[in-house]
């Protein structure tokens, strides 16, 4: 069954903004707020953006999920954009309802904790979503960066086409596949539950922040031995980003650390692609279809 | 704490129970004085001087030691590179003069070694594989790939270098290896706890790290839960991790058919500034498990903590969670059961 991808925004629509794990204050949000109709979109600022929670979360579960569920039952709003991952969409995912969604199929936008919502629609609904930056991204002068530059090419429906410097670990060749992957701990977090993806023929990408080189190889080890690894298309390797080291050093980098689990791959891999929880963030579609091309002058992927 | 029932040891395993999964459970045989503990490193390193209270302690009880070629042996945090170490184990698996190996500790490494690792001598001579941590990926293989009893316990690494200044939990602990070793009924008592959920359940106990139980999901050494008695401990996880494993065990289906729940020494890792959870250990298990009705219980001495009592991995046991106290007993050995002359 071919991929669902949702339409593209015309000037007008309207942009959601929720807060569907952790919290965050509505000012980290301002920027993108203003910068958002300047690319001709409504904004819709849901409760738990600013919300009053005074803890981790944005709202209790049944607050998130219901702004959530609202946002994708609104036939009004064309876009969910994440203000910011955090933890908690595992809390909430399996109560929500995609009937309204598959009907009305929209953009759903977000990384990091936003990995296992991405990857859940991809499998249970076989609909494209949007990795990418989240309002977060545009503070800083962010939003004049070629992250959330592709994002608002990305939501346009303008095509994409990203390039990665050569890296001594890659392995050259040509893939064409449907992309799939995100946050390295939410991908392992999804094995064996409703959300897995299944990576066969696929463009696997993969990113992390602050883990411990220990965790990120016992990770790749589970995603291989899980099968996540075979018979893919292609891999991409974002950034790994705040790495942790134990008293005693584990004695490998993260790039030596993938190289190692991923062996002698019958795919083309690239590393230092720019994803990741760092400055380097861009939009890729999950679930649409990709070329990538890994030769001796670098990467280069293209929608 | 742990007490032992009037069993003195027995001599012989009792006989094979059959497990739930259809698979016979393959019992080793206990250990008698004169049998040889083969100790190696199939995950982190250890030096020989570090396993030498071990050594010494172990020799104390009667039984022979076979030190492994990976004792000493460091590759970055390995205790050796991986052919090393899965070449260490495989032997002492292999070797029929060795009667149980025990890990000299976990740290990080199993897993890559046990996809490389041939078990199946063991259907025919079973032997004590012992360890937790991260050795509980070779448990949970163990139990899922031809249901073979282990022993989940401390390692060569907690052994005191000085009995007299050892703490009696620590002690006991240690003396729990011996008496679960020998075959001894074991039974186990927990503090009570205004959180437990009351009832009596009976099951396979299993269960390790939580950490390393969640990695293992969707690898041929994931292990499956329905009509067990689970237990969990972990260390340097932070709340909302912790909480995250929980829903992962939900999700994948492990906490809806268990028998009973042990929540072991959790260590947690205190929140960032600004990132408070604000849900205690309790609180996340608490929720998690509200839709269903076996007993449960916190706080048993089992984890990265002085009072970390060998279990026996994969055999039967019966927990008894009750306002006043909490036991997990060991089915597998009748209790009226002595030795002559013990």
């Amino acid at each position: 069954m071919p991929i669902i991808i949702p339409p593209c925004l015309q000037p007008g629509d309207t942009i959601g903004i929720t807060c569907p794990a952790g919290y965050m204050p509505l000012e980290k949000a301002q920027t993108c707020i203003d910068t958002l109709p300047a690319w001709g979109y409504n904004v819709k600022v849901g409760a738990m953006l600013g919300s009053t929670s005074d803890n981790y979360f944005s709202g209790t579960d049944d607050q998130r999920l219901a702004e959530l569920q609202q946002m994708l039952d609104d036939p009004e709003i064309k876009t969910i954009l994440c203000g910011r991952g955090g933890y908690g969409i595992t809390r909430i995912i399996d109560r929500l309802d995609f009937t309204g969604f598959l009907q009305c199929p929209k953009w759903i936008v977000g990384f990091s904790d936003i990995t296992l919502l991405h990857t859940h629609i991809l499998t249970r609904c076989n609909v494209a979503t949007l990795h990418a930056p989240m309002a977060g991204a545009f503070n800083d002068d962010g939003a004049a960066g070629p992250g959330i530059e592709s994002l608002r090419r990305a939501l346009a429906g303008e095509p994409q086409s990203y390039r990665a410097p050569v890296h001594p670990f890659n392995g050259n060749g040509n893939a064409t596949g449907p992309i799939v992957g995100g946050n390295l701990a939410l991908l392992a977090h999804s094995i064996g539950s409703a959300s897995e993806p299944d990576t066969r023929g696929s463009i696997l990408f993969l990113e992390d922040v602050g883990e411990y080189l220990y965790n990120i190889d016992r990770m790749m080890r589970q995603l291989k031995r899980a099968g996540k690894l075979k018979d893919l298309a292609g891999l991409l390797i974002g950034g790994f980003t705040e790495l942790k080291d134990t008293t005693r050093p584990f004695g490998a980098s993260v790039e030596a650390i993938i190289r190692d689990a991923i062996g002698a791959a019958p795919y083309p891999v690239a590393f230092d692609f720019p994803i990741s929880h760092g400055k380097e963030n861009v939009a890729l579609k999950i679930g649409a279809t990709y070329r990538l091309h890994v030769d001796s002058e670098g990467t280069i992927l293209q929608e | 704490m742990l007490t032992i029932g009037a069993a003195g040891p027995v001599l012989a395993a009792s006989a094979p129970a059959k497990a739930k999964t259809g698979t016979p459970l393959n019992m080793p045989t206990y250990l008698r004085p004169g049998d040889t503990i083969g100790i190696t490193c199939p995950a982190g390193n250890i030096t020989a001087k570090e396993i030498l209270p071990a050594v010494q302690q172990i020799e104390d009880w009667g039984f022979r030691i076979k030190v492994g070629d990976t004792v000493g042996k460091k590759d970055s945090i390995f205790g050796g590179t991986d052919a090393e170490r899965a070449a260490d184990l495989q032997q002492m698996i292999n070797d029929p003069g060795i009667q149980a190996i025990l890990c000299a500790r976990g740290g990080y490494g199993a897993v890559h070694i046990i996809d490389q690792l041939d078990f199946s001598p063991l259907a025919s001579h079973p032997k004590w594989i012992i360890g937790f941590s991260d050795i509980t990926v070779i448990l949970c293989h163990l139990h899922t790939n031809g249901n073979f009893a282990s022993i989940h316990s401390k390692m060569c690494n907690s052994f005191p270098d000085d009995w007299s200044k050892a703490e009696p939990a620590q002690a006991d602990s240690i003396l729990s290896i011996r008496k679960a070793l020998s075959g001894e009924r074991m039974q186990y008592k927990a503090l009570p706890n205004t959180r437990n959920r009351y009832g009596r359940a009976e099951g396979p106990l299993v269960g390790g790290n939580l950490k390393t139980i969640e990695s293992l999901a969707g690898t041929r050494s994931d292990i499956d839960t329905a009509g067990k008695i689970l237990f969990v401990e972990d260390t340097g996880e932070y709340l909302y991790s912790i909480d995250r494993m929980f829903w992962h065990l939900q999700r994948t289906g492990k906490l809806d058919r268990l028998a009973g729940l042990v929540v072991g020494g959790f260590k947690i890792k205190p929140d960032d500034p600004g990132e408070e959870f604000e849900r205690t250990l309790y609180d996340i298990v608490t929720e998690r498990v509200k839709a269903y009705n076996y007993p449960l219980c916190f706080d048993f001495p089992v984890g990265h903590q002085k009072e970390n009592y060998a279990l026996k991995y994969g055999i039967s046991h019966l927990l008894d969670v009750r306002e006043a106290e909490v036991t997990l007993t060991d089915s597998s050995v009748p209790a009226a059961t002595t030795i002559p002359g013990a």
